[in-house]
């Protein structure tokens, strides 16, 4: 019953803009925050250390706002994805 | 632009309180523009979700329709659980009754991309109805990216190259308010002490077995607040019955969330594998998956000031949020908001004055209906509920003496009297912090 990220994420209709409506500055994950807390609080997992090094990737966002409001070091700049992108839910 | 483009007022967001909002004005004849960014109002749109008391029914009395089909809504909500869970058990309150089936419903369940919908159905056909059918308009997959201002008034709305203006704005626009936080009225950045992260699974079954299951007849419903089950972390879970599938998530403080280093699919994961839960979602599939951010209840969200010059701030994008431990109120507290926001900007029409000093009086509204009230007055309970033994220690506690006083086991009992010290001792509670939890509770609930 345990269900994996990527499969709850097929179940939600989104149309991904080219544009990136997130931007994380990873360098300040990298050298100065001391939780480094998107890596678990993000519902869509679109945050991930590899290699000992912050990655974040947009196209999986949900538009749920928590990064916003977790990232305390000033590395997420946030925005909604342009109009008629991103996602649609069809229950909500 | 010529002033005969210019709307007496523009809404941003089509969630519910956007959308009370430009209802409550396309009925009182005004010329208006919802903006939404989703490709149809709800299509982003996310909640728990049950929608409490009167409020929708009034401001949309065809909510009172009898549906035999196409019902915007899920169910009507006559039983109540509250269950305290330890890791192994689950201990639940179990409140049934026909009177909360009577009209305007005490709660109904809603998925809000369906509601939602249903509700911009409803504000379109206000505005076929008004003088402005063919200039007032609800206008979908545009994202409002700046509030206009001159001299420090809100005059109008841009969404890249396009400007739109308008006497006043409504905004509307979620938790996630970024229109609100630029022009000053929100704190540039929100802690995250005062928000929650919602997650949501909707899990669709066979309808007659949905009934079977939750004991349903005809179109009443369920909902179920469950604490304990979040391994600590601030927050619960929820359980609620739709027609033929059920909104089953958590709602988890963000920075209790951060601190426990906790991620809240893998709390709702082994929520789902408590033996309470677990059977329940025998022959379902998961069909969305879902997240949002919500406020928490906390007084220091609101805005000091919900106005300025030709604008208002209504719904989640002021904060306005109930949780008394006994129903959790966001959606009525959003459309009351969005409710009164028009009714200052009638009146404002009236008087041609679309000033801070006049909009000041959407706030003395707001004040003197229950949403600001409610959330004023139930601020003890905010604290209370935050309490960090609330999410393990007092839900263990309750499973720990009910399991003790069911036990059968071949030896010789000992009495209530005798289990009580004897679990009190284990757990390291104390006498005194029951007595005093149970007397707070008593006074702030």
């Amino acid at each position: 019953m345990s269900t994996s990220v990527k499969d709850r994420l097929i179940t939600v209709k989104n149309n991904i803009s080219k544009k990136a409506h997130i931007v994380v500055k990873t360098e300040i994950c990298d050298t100065r925050c001391p939780h480094q807390c998107t890596t678990y609080v993000c519902p869509a997992k679109c945050f991930e250390i590899i290699e000992s090094k912050m990655r974040f990737q947009y196209e999986d966002c949900i538009e749920c706002g928590t990064c916003l409001h977790a990232c305390d070091q000033g590395a997420v700049s946030w925005t909604f994805p342009d109009s008629g992108h991103g996602v649609s839910f069809k229950l909500g | 632009m010529q002033d005969s483009d210019k709307f007496d007022c523009i809404i941003v967001g089509g969630g519910v309180a956007g959308l009370s909002a430009a209802y409550v004005l396309a009925k009182a004849n005004l010329k208006i523009l919802l903006v939404e960014r989703g490709d149809w109002t709800g299509a982003k749109n996310v909640s728990g979700g049950v929608l409490w008391g009167p409020t929708a029914f009034d401001i949309f009395p065809a909510l009172l329709n009898d549906f035999s089909a196409d019902c915007p809504y899920e169910r009507v909500i006559t039983n109540r659980r509250l269950s305290f869970m330890s890791e192994t058990s689950a201990t639940t309150f179990d409140f049934k009754t026909d009177n909360f089936y009577k009209k305007p419903y005490n709660g109904i369940s809603v998925l809000r991309s369906r509601f939602d919908k249903w509700l911009g159905q409803q504000v379109e056909e206000a505005i076929a109805e008004s003088d402005f059918a063919e200039d007032s308009l609800v206008a979908t997959g545009i994202l409002v990216d700046r509030l206009l201002l001159e001299d420090n008034k809100v005059v109008g709305i841009g969404a890249g190259e396009d400007t739109f203006s308008s006497d006043c704005v409504i905004i509307a626009e979620g938790v996630n308010s970024l229109l609100t936080r630029a022009v000053g009225l929100q704190t540039g950045f929100v802690e995250a002490e005062l928000v929650g992260t919602g997650i949501k699974e909707v899990w669709q079954f066979d309808q007659d077995m949905l009934e079977a299951k939750f004991q349903l007849e005809g179109d009443k419903g369920m909902s179920n607040e469950f604490v304990g089950c979040t391994q600590g972390v601030e927050g619960g879970a929820f359980l609620y019955t739709n027609k033929d599938t059920i909104s089953l998530g958590m709602v988890l403080g963000l920075a209790a969330l951060r601190e426990h280093k906790k991620a809240p699919y893998d709390l709702l994961d082994s929520f789902k594998q408590h033996p309470a839960i677990r059977p329940i979602l025998k022959h379902g599939k998961m069909v969305e998956y879902s997240a949002h951010v919500v406020p928490v209840g906390d007084i220091r969200l609101v805005p000091k000031k919900l106005y300025m010059s030709g604008a208002m701030v209504v719904g989640d994008a002021a904060g306005l949020l109930l949780n008394t431990g006994k129903a959790i109120e966001g959606m009525n507290m959003a459309m009351e908001s969005g409710r009164q926001a028009a009714y200052t900007v009638i009146d404002a029409k009236k008087r041609q004055d679309y000033s801070e000093s006049f909009l000041k009086s959407y706030q003395e509204r707001l004040a003197e209906t229950f949403v600001l009230k409610d959330m004023i007055r139930f601020q003890g309970a905010v604290k209370f509920i935050h309490n960090p033994a609330m999410f393990d220690r007092y839900p263990l506690f309750v499973n720990t003496i009910l399991e003790r006083a069911f036990t059968v086991d071949g030896k010789p009992k000992k009495k209530m009297t005798e289990i009580l010290p004897e679990i009190i001792k284990e757990q390291n509670l104390s006498y005194w912090e029951l007595l005093s939890t149970a007397v707070k509770g008593g006074l702030n609930l």
